[in-house]
């Protein structure tokens, strides 16, 4: 149509497939935490989100026997995100305060760091069990 | 006028801002309006200072270089880039060829997301949802590549100093292909959904104004000086990169729609065709992408011992999606940088709303307030309080302290 | 004829719960198909009464510069005038519950009541987003006047013209379809007459691209902005029930038909099918005018507005109406 170039596709879209991603579900739950202890109980299936790429960044991965406690990592972290812990020799992360450059996983020379594809890691305590890896 | 004259003669005055569904970041406006004109403008940015620089002084280039992914929500390679180009002028790192390359390509593509963003954004203020929703979901394709490429969709965190910290391999190099040719069939389209529509075309066409002499003393720089007709384009001007061996010339609005108007209909043409513009640049760059190493120095503690030792001060200039951005960095010999400073290229095409605004219907506001892709995080460098109470300083007041500070630098 | 007092009451109950309720599902529906024609999936279709749910659980707000009785009066008034607009419209067949006392022309002073109502409470809340919203809704209002009248005016006139007594009427255009009337070159004119009145509803319901007294980005909401709770939950009502009335009027006007009727089928069953057809006719003029014109354009700026209605609008309303005069005239020679 003259003047409205937009109109035609428009009305082609009313009859084709929504480009929405349902996640989680197809429309937001009444409670989300409700839902998702559904989820786990197997009682309502989770609509999966886009798959992440092969080298995605997500939450970090630590290989705590591999690791040789150089502290190289806490130099180049530039979130403060790791802290070294000398009566162990070991360090800790702090996955609120870390920013996913994976850095110290390019630095650490013992291939002691690694990002995994988790990124649903959204929480109300900064230092609940699932936001501390060590 | 004086000011007690011009303030009898408004009779109303509209705050916009500092948070406003025409506002995408924090700005404050305040409209002097005649009923739907607008008579006065005036506009205090630093509502969303961040403190960013202080936090960088504190840190060695290399963590720096990732924080610089996060000074702007849009731009993820933009700061990154400008920052270890200063930092690899001062240290003296030559960037491996194919570093180059990529980082152009990469570059390019965040171009096209960022032009296809503000063509989203610029259709909500229209009040025109269907084309902000299919621009955004356009732009989808765009940030899936730049997402298997770098490993994150908005802070890519590929830029390292001295090159690039992941290469394209030969399957990336076809989803390349594929996303280039998806947006080549696109162009045509995008075109015509946003200068064939007569309801765009009668908001946008003459209106927001900038003059070529206007645009040239507020020293507006990007897509908005361009759109005024300023010849300029920090990747044909100054090369950096692998752009020195590409064919890239500044876009300006062609003859044909008219000419360079200076309005926000001519900032929607220029946007559109640099998008067709980066889908060439990056073909050329995967055409003659060459061999070789992607880093200056793979060992990052050798990088940053390298760091350590420099001393002098560079700028590093970079064409952003929205204008030239700058970073001023100054090294002493020590892990910290001793001075870092952005300009990021809203800052120069902030003082261009004046004349833009003025005479224009409150209606305009929203589009031409988004005309020129504000990016005011990126932006606001400083925020003045003294006693819990913001204060405004003068020219004078900012000559002073920055004497003060030069004397305090010297010592 | 229904004319005894308690009837009436009845009937006016009957009309404000079916209208109340077909206006928030046309609200939802216009959302999905709105929501489906840019890609995207929308909410449920009860989500208006979810919101109405939820509004009206919530405070009410009144600002400090605002003039209190004004402010909390607007709504009500607003939502009242809405409803009495479908006491004077015939709804599925059924003749109007008032309809003895008044005809066309009443209900197009009603129609203004429940925007002068929008004015009263932007102008009393004390904002400048409001006042400004408050100042373009006066406006949009005397710019979709004109064209409104000229498609009442070609219509009654045919209808007089014709001998019929009472052209005015909502029963008399009822019982004679104007479509049934006029020859071919009258029939072009009506079918432009009935673009110019679907494009005067979104105006009406303040919708994209006539949505300028509450332009999100510009005035943040305009007329409504510092509404909240309640009073707010009022409003939407009233929207809903403006969307009902403003397609009842169009199905009024230009298609008065009762399928029932045509197909011979009579008592409940014949009603039941009536009220059906009524709801896919509404439901169709909604769609046309609210929802495609609202997802494929954008907005204007509010000189334009009245540009629209006063020069494109009303220049189509009178060629429209000029063709209808025509035809009648060709007919008698």
């Amino acid at each position: 149509m003259a003047g409205l170039p937009l109109l035609p596709e428009l009305l082609r879209q009313l009859f084709s497939r929504p480009a929405t991603n349902t996640f989680p579900s197809r429309h937001l739950p009444s409670s989300v935490t409700g839902f998702l202890a559904k989820v786990a109980r197997g009682e309502a299936t989770i609509h999966p989100p886009v798959p992440t790429p092969p080298k995605f960044r997500g939450k970090i991965v630590y290989d705590r026997e591999a690791c040789i406690g150089c502290s190289l990592c806490l130099r180049v972290c530039p979130a403060h995100a790791i802290e070294f812990i000398p009566e162990t020799k070991r360090v800790r992360i702090y996955v609120t305060q870390c920013i996913f450059c994976s850095q110290c996983n390019d630095v650490c020379p013992k291939d002691a760091l690694h990002m995994s594809p988790e990124f649903l890691l959204a929480t109300e305590d900064r230092y609940a069990e699932s936001q501390i890896v060590e | 006028m004086s000011a007690e004259k011009t303030k009898k003669t408004i009779p109303y005055t509209v705050p916009i801002g500092p948070v406003h569904p025409a506002l995408k970041e924090p700005v404050m406006f305040t409209f002097g309006m005649e009923g739907e004109i607008v008579k006065t403008v005036d506009f205090a940015p630093g509502q969303t200072h961040r403190g960013i620089e202080w936090m960088g002084m504190r840190r060695n280039p290399v963590q720096i270089v990732h924080m610089t992914d996060r000074v702007c929500g849009i731009c993820g390679i933009v700061h990154s880039l400008s920052f270890a180009r200063a930092v690899e002028q001062i240290v003296g790192i030559e960037v491996p060829e194919r570093a180059d390359y990529i980082r152009t390509i990469l570059h390019e593509l965040e171009r096209i997301q960022s032009h296809l963003l503000w063509a989203g954004v610029a259709a909500h203020e229209l009040g025109f949802d269907s084309l902000f929703y299919l621009a955004w979901r356009v732009r989808e394709q765009s940030m899936d590549l730049i997402e298997n490429l770098t490993g994150n969709r908005v802070n890519y965190g590929i830029i390292q100093i001295g090159g690039v910290r992941r290469d394209i391999s030969s399957e990336q190099r076809s989803l390349i292909e594929k996303g280039l040719a998806y947006y080549q069939g696109l162009l045509d389209k995008m075109a015509t959904l946003f200068l064939e529509d007569s309801t765009v075309r009668m908001r946008c066409r003459d209106h927001g104004f900038l003059s070529e002499n206007d645009a040239r003393i507020l020293c507006a720089v990007g897509p908005t000086a361009r759109a005024s007709g300023l010849n300029m384009d920090v990747r044909q001007d100054y090369p950096y990169c692998a752009y020195g061996d590409l064919d890239v010339k500044a876009i300006l609005p062609p003859a044909e729609t008219g000419g360079p108007r200076g309005d926000v209909y001519d900032r929607i043409i220029v946007r559109l065709l640099e998008i067709g513009q980066s889908v060439e640049i990056i073909r050329q760059c995967l055409e003659s992408l060459p061999p070789g190493e992607i880093l200056w120095e793979p060992k990052m503690a050798k990088l940053l011992a390298a760091c350590k030792k420099a001393e002098g001060e560079a700028i590093g200039r970079v064409e952003a999606p929205r204008g030239e951005c700058m970073h001023y960095v100054r090294m002493a010999g020590k892990e910290a940088p001793e001075s870092w400073k952005i300009k990021a290229s809203s800052y120069s095409n902030l003082m261009s709303w004046i004349p833009m605004l003025q005479g224009e219907q409150l209606a305009d506001i929203p589009i031409i307030v988004a005309s020129i892709d504000p990016c005011l995080s990126c932006t606001d460098r400083v925020a003045v309080t003294r006693n819990g109470r913001s204060a405004i300083l003068t020219k004078e007041d900012l000559t002073r302290l920055s004497r003060e500070k030069t004397r305090r630098m010297m010592q | 004829m229904i004319e005894t007092l308690p009837a009436i009451l009845i009937g006016a109950v009957l009309v404000a719960v079916f209208s109340i309720i077909i206006g928030l599902l046309l609200m939802g529906f216009d959302r999905i198909v709105a929501a489906r024609m840019q890609a995207r999936i929308g909410p449920p279709l009860t989500q208006p009464f979810i919101d109405i749910r939820k509004l009206l659980a919530k405070e009410n707000v009144v600002p400090e510069n605002a003039i209190p009785w004004l402010f909390n009066l607007a709504p009500v008034i607003a939502l009242a005038s809405a409803i009495t607009i479908l006491f004077y419209l015939p709804i599925a067949g059924f003749a109007p519950v008032l309809s003895g006392g008044g005809d066309l022309i009443l209900v197009m002073y009603l129609l203004t009541l429940p925007a002068l109502a929008l004015v009263a409470g932007g102008f009393a809340s004390g904002s400048p987003y409001a006042t400004v919203g408050a100042q373009r809704e006066m406006v949009t209002m005397i710019a979709y006047e004109f064209p409104l009248a000229i498609v009442v005016v070609a219509i009654a006139w045919r209808l007089a013209a014709e001998g019929i007594s009472l052209p005015f009427s909502l029963a008399t255009i009822g019982a004679n379809p104007v479509w049934g009337l006029v020859g071919p070159l009258g029939a072009i004119g009506l079918l432009i007459l009935l673009v110019v009145l679907l494009i005067v509803t979104p105006a009406e319901l303040s919708r994209v691209p006539f949505d300028t007294p509450e332009a999100e980005t510009e005035l943040a909401g305009g007329i409504l902005v510092e509404y909240s709770g309640k009073n707010l939950a009022l409003f939407s009502l009233t929207q809903g029930v403006k969307t009902v009335a403003m397609a009842s009027l169009v199905v009024a006007l230009f298609f008065p038909y009762r399928l029932a009727a045509i197909a011979g089928i009579s008592g409940f069953l014949g009603a039941v099918i009536d009220l059906l057809f009524y709801i896919l006719l509404i439901t169709l003029v909604t769609f046309i005018s609210v929802s495609v014109i609202r997802v494929a354009m954008a907005r204007f700026r509010i000189n334009q507005v009245v540009s629209v209605y006063w020069i494109y609008l009303a220049i189509a309303g009178l060629g429209g109406l000029l063709l209808v005069m025509v035809d009648q005239i060709m007919g008698v020679v």
